[in-house]
């Protein structure tokens, strides 16, 4: 029975089509201020993001914690609903994707296609398992909801689901709370298979794992995706996992897509310096020791108003004049000095990059002149003012105009969005 | 532990035969089984393991924080000699065995009395916690908190420099003498603001601030002042691990318990707090028991390391010698099961079965079960400590019988 | 080969009922929530069997027999162990009977609270918005009155009679149950097991019966069986001051009405009523303390 499903859904399937197309998705959570919970502002959790996956591939999604990750592996299993954008789902109506493989404006029929192929596992292995369920019951909960099975049809499925995982009919009748995280993680992705499903979007499966469990869950992920030609979204922050399971992967800061690519093209030529990063960051077993560790300076700027151009231009090590420097820099300069911040009386602030701001006293005004002139400031910042002049009390600044950043192509299907190299320069 | 004849730093602190066991339901469980190890002065050791074998425990043993019950200590000693303390009675200050030639006189840290036990707690020996939010009292300005770690342990500092001599009498100077160790009575309080006591207090107050400013700016907080002011909640992860380590540098300590002080944080943030341990730790000389469960940042920080498995030291030894020869199975297995910029995709070698519950075990290795090369003596006693190369043990059976565990397992299960 | 399969011949039905098990013998193994378990099942003992225990009086039961032959009497008088009260009421009928009016009290009034406090939190949990805002104020409302004296108010507007005391309870008592369950419906619906009970495409009442009902009972439950002893003290305190019919056998009443013989010497008819008061609330308030800690399912089974 199992395997003439597997037969006939691996006739429709071919390897290399695309699965789910997320394209230019953003979720913005609303900051709510006050009794009368009105929205004074937008946290850009998910920006404008576009990707594929491909039927039987692995996507690797990494970037920092509030880069926006989760909250964009939970628009495409369906549990958040996007601001904008569309994610769109192959439920085998033939033809390229397009409006009609909308998830959000299928026909019932075909959502629940996409519902029952699109699964997850969560990242904490004890919370995503009501803990009043057997293992029987939570297992054979798809299948019910389905009405694929019952009685002692379900519990056969449910045995065969648990072997495939690596336990046994000796656990169809206990708690969550009687097994190891290794185990539980186990059970989770048993309950993910039950439906057979073409994706799991994989939210951090192993980072509350220790090593020798996680590399048996790798190891368990690895053979059921052969077996069962399953793409997953795995999303993780630990790049050596990404590194060794993602065929490509997506490098996400602050909201957005900085970079994506083939996996080894990644890790071997990363282009955007947020990746280089990232990469440098982490220490692995391979690497020599006496290196001295790369840091990257600064802080995540908030996200709900990120900088404009290039979003990582604020920490970047290799920023150019380009990048899209405007006012919100020299506020966030501001902020970090506290002097000059308290007596700042007022931003003029014409457009995003043009405005003057008002100090308190004409002191405080000459220092952050002074400053803005000085090398407290990048290099590329100071180039990218146009101009800077003190006026009393007020300091009128100016920045250039520069062109959008956005995932310019760098080879074969790679692409990142960086001012440096941009168009094969 | 057999002392090295290699010319060896002085030995602040040690762990000998440590027995910790916790009260359950179903029996005793034997978290930390015969733990033994050294710290060397300006060393950095790395204590590797997976939850539960009993890292932690060990970790805390040394300030005393495991809570009793349901724990109980079942034997063994935390031996620690803190530099200034009084000298050997053994050697009068000159350096023997008995006090790991540091020449100051050996404290036993689990029988230590409460009081002298809180002298040596925040000053002597600190500890950085795995997560800061929770470490951090939430009510409480990082200023207040920072100055609390200065009047427990700096009071005398404080005082000289408000301009109080240690001759001085009359109710003033006693009134301050009481503010500057936080012994300050409802009274004081009240007078602090009134004009005879409120210069020498605020002189008092700058002194305090202007510490606890110096500490926070040596970890490189940007701003200390506006952190000083802040509440833990109004900080990211990575400025309050940095509060944390200025908390636990402000005393100027010989030995930090550094409990995953980074499994919290983001990669990017990671290294620049392991940046900074690391920098400070080589400029004060400070000894670090690192504790974690990274492979890969332990290599990348420590100068040996340890590693424990299910309540025992399985093998010690230098980070190059543990790393580039691992000799213990469960090492091996360990370190293979990474994966790392060199394996290819596909299968990691993972350790089979999984870690053994630890009520009332009989003798023999913990690793026995999960083993390649388990032999028959395996699970009839406990393995001892076997030198495989100067400072470098492996508390196998192996070792004994001059086989070494070929790594090669390792890497025919990888494809 | 089935049949000799230990396993097969496991069920789901065997397995929630070990557990069961293991939740009660959990229970006993505590030995407060034992001593205060043994009270409980006394205490009902005395209830149940009240009619074989002492004959029950005609035509009402639950009236105190006047024996007009020996008022006053203290304990020890032949027919009266425990003494009889002014009326020459029998003590112990008093107190053996009124574990009945305080079992039938108790149990009324916690199961219509529950239910009444379940269904107004869980639609304030579901629902949200302006219907949870209005439900809410009005449980914060409830809440920001003491119990006894809200009860108190109720109870003098509805005029004295036992009726009423329960009538009042019961208005007075659900709100605690409403905050909890909208509580724990905000909880366990941002819980992973819930997100991928959606992301299988489970309904929305599936959910609410499989994965937040089950889960949120435990601090229902728990709240119920303090109650149970809490419903008690309140009922009495009500009956002590007279919110009740006179010459009941119920202990609040004769604590009361024994009151005044206290300054003569006649301590016995209100000690032991007041005794049994005492008894019920602790016995209730030791199980249900035990109770949190033995069915919360992380640790149980754990250390």
């Amino acid at each position: 029975m199992m395997q003439q499903r597997l037969s006939e859904k691996s006739a429709q399937r071919k390897a290399g089509d695309t699965l789910l197309s997320v394209r230019n998705l953003c979720k913005h959570f609303p900051i709510r201020e006050g009794i009368l919970q009105s929205t004074v502002g937008h946290v850009r959790a998910v920006d404008g993001v576009s990707f594929d996956i491909r039927r039987g591939e692995t996507v690797g999604l990494v970037g920092e914690s509030g880069c926006g990750k989760t909250t964009l592996s939970q628009c495409v299993a369906g549990l958040t609903t996007p601001t904008s954008g569309e994610i769109l789902f192959d439920t085998g109506r033939g033809g390229p994707l397009g409006q009609e493989d909308r998830i959000d404006a299928m026909p019932r029929d075909r959502y629940r296609t996409y519902r029952r192929n699109t699964q997850m596992v969560f990242q904490d292995n004890f919370a995503s398992l009501n803990p009043r369920e057997l293992v029987i019951d939570c297992i054979g909960r798809p299948l019910r909801v389905y009405n694929e099975a019952s009685g002692s049809e379900l519990t056969e499925r449910v045995v065969e689901l648990l072997e495939q995982v690596g336990l046994g009919r000796q656990h169809l009748y206990r708690y969550p709370h009687q097994f190891s995280g290794g185990q539980r993680q186990r059970i989770s992705i048993a309950r993910a298979l039950a439906l057979d499903p073409e994706l799991i979007v994989l939210d951090e499966p192993t980072s509350a794992l220790d090593v020798s469990v996680q590399a048996q869950i790798l190891n368990l992920l690895w053979d059921l995706q052969k077996h069962r030609h399953l793409a997953y979204l795995f999303v993780t922050h630990d790049l050596s996992v990404v590194r060794h399971m993602a065929d490509r992967t997506v490098t996400m800061y602050l909201g957005r897509v900085v970079e994506q690519g083939p996996t080894e093209t990644i890790f071997g030529n990363a282009a955007h310096p947020y990746t280089k990063a990232l990469l440098a960051a982490k220490p692995d077993l391979d690497d020599d020791p006496s290196v001295p560790i790369a840091t990257l300076e600064g802080v995540v700027p908030d996200p709900a108003r990120p900088p404009k151009g290039c979003r990582f231009h604020t920490r970047c090590p290799v920023a150019t004049p380009d990048c899209g420097w405007e006012v919100d820099d020299i506020v966030r300069l501001l902020e970090a000095d506290e002097t000059l911040f308290q007596s700042l009386q007022g931003v003029a602030r014409k457009t995003d990059l043009e405005a003057g701001l008002t100090f308190a006293d004409e002191t405080a005004a000459a220092a952050l002149h002074a400053a803005l002139g000085s090398d407290r400031v990048p290099l590329a910042m100071r180039t990218a003012t146009e101009t800077l002049d003190l006026n009393g009390k007020t300091v009128n600044i100016r920045f250039r105009e520069t062109e959008e950043v956005s995932l310019t192509d760098r080879g074969e299907g790679h692409q990142a969005a960086c001012v440096l190299g941009r168009g094969g320069q | 532990m057999t002392a090295h004849d290699m010319p060896k730093a002085p030995v602040i602190a040690e762990v000998r035969d440590l027995r910790v066991q916790f009260d359950s339901k179903r029996g005793n469980v034997h978290a930390v089984d015969g733990v033994g190890f050294q710290i060397r002065d300006g060393e950095m050791l790395g204590l590797v393991g997976e939850t539960g074998c009993g890292k932690s425990v060990t970790g805390r043993a040394f300030l005393n924080l495991i809570p009793r019950p349901p724990a109980k200590i079942a034997g063994g000693r935390v031996l620690f000699r803190p530099r200034g303390g009084a000298p050997c009675p053994d050697c009068a200050g000159e350096g023997c065995e008995a006090c790991g030639r540091t020449g100051t006189e050996t404290v036993d840290l689990l029988t230590l009395p409460p009081k002298p036990m809180r002298a040596i707690r925040g000053a002597r020996i600190a500890m950085i916690f795995q997560d800061p939010g929770k470490a951090l009292n939430p009510t409480l300005t990082i200023g207040a908190q920072l100055a609390e770690v200065f009047l427990q342990h700096r009071s005398e500092a404080l005082l000289a420099e408000a301009g109080v001599s240690p001759e001085e009498t009359g109710w003033q100077a006693n009134a301050l003498r009481r503010m500057a160790r936080e012994e300050d009575r409802w009274l004081d309080r009240r007078l602090k603001g009134l004009p005879p006591l409120s210069s020498a207090a605020a002189k008092l107050d700058a002194a305090l601030d202007a510490h606890v400013a110096a500490a926070l700016a040596e970890t490189q907080i940007p701003n200390p002042a506006r952190v000083m002011r802040a509440y833990p909640h109004e900080l990211s992860g990575g400025m309050r691990q940095r509060v944390m380590i200025a908390q636990a540098l402000a005393c100027d300590p010989d030995l930090i318990i550094a409990d995953e002080p980074t499994t919290a944080l983001d990669v990017t943030i990671q290294a620049r707090i392991l940046d900074l341990i690391k920098t400070l730790q080589r400029k004060r000389r400070t000894s670090v028991l690192y504790i974690s469960h990274d492979l890969s940042l332990v290599r990348r920080v420590c100068d040996r390391v340890a590693v424990m498995y299910a309540g025992r030291i399985a093998e010690i030894g230098t980070v190059a010698q543990v790393f580039a020869d691992p000799r213990h199975p469960y090492t091996q297995g360990l370190i293979a099961a990474v994966p790392r910029a060199g394996t290819g995709r596909g299968h990691l070698a993972s350790i089979p079965g999984s870690v053994p519950e630890l009520v009332d075990p009989p003798p023999g290795c913990r690793f026995a079960d999960r083993c390649a090369h388990v032999m028959a003596e395996c699970t009839r006693a406990n393995p001892v400590a076997r030198e495989v190369a100067p400072g470098h043990q492996s508390v196998c059976f192996l070792e004994k019988t001059g086989q070494t565990a070929a790594p090669a397992t390792s890497e025919a299960s990888t494809t | 080969m089935a049949m000799t399969d230990p396993i097969l011949s496991e069920s789901a039905a065997k397995v929630r009922l070990r557990r069961q098990g293991e939740v009660l013998r959990s229970l006993m193994t505590n030995p407060t929530t034992a001593l205060g378990m043994i009270i409980i099942i006394l205490l009902l003992g005395m209830a149940i069997f009240a009619p074989y225990l002492m004959p029950p009086n005609i035509p009402d039961p639950y009236q105190m027999p006047r024996d007009w032959g020996a008022t006053r009497m203290p304990p020890g008088t032949p027919g009266h162990p425990l003494g009889t009260t002014n009326q020459g009421g029998d003590v112990l009928y008093g107190v053996v009977w009124g574990s009945r009016s305080s079992l039938q009290m108790s149990l009324i009034v916690v199961s219509v609270t529950v239910v009444i406090g379940v269904v107004i939190g869980s639609i304030a949990g579901i629902v949200g918005g302006w219907i949870d805002e209005a439900l809410m104020r009005v449980v914060d409302i409830f809440l920001s009155i003491p119990e006894l004296i809200f009860a108190l108010a109720v109870a003098a507007i509805l005029g004295p009679s036992f009726t009423n005391i329960i009538l009042s309870l019961c208005i007075v008592f659900w709100v605690k149950y409403a905050r909890i369950m909208r509580a724990q419906i905000i909880l366990i619906r941002q819980s992973d097991y819930v997100q991928a009970a959606r992301v299988m495409g489970d309904s929305r009442f599936n959910i609410f019966r499989r994965d937040i009902l089950p889960n949120a009972s435990t601090p229902i439950a728990v709240q119920a069986t303090l109650d149970m002893g809490n419903i008690v003290l309140v009922g009495a305190t009500l009956s002590f001051i007279g919110l009740s019919e006179s010459g009941i056998a119920e202990w609040g009443v004769l604590v009361s009405e024994g009151q005044a013989g206290i300054a003569s010497g006649r301590w016995w008819a209100s000690t032991f009523p007041g005794l049994m008061i005492f008894l019920w609330a602790l016995a209730f308030n030791l199980v249900g303390d035990g109770l949190r800690d033995a069915l919360d399912p992380r640790t149980e089974g754990k250390r």
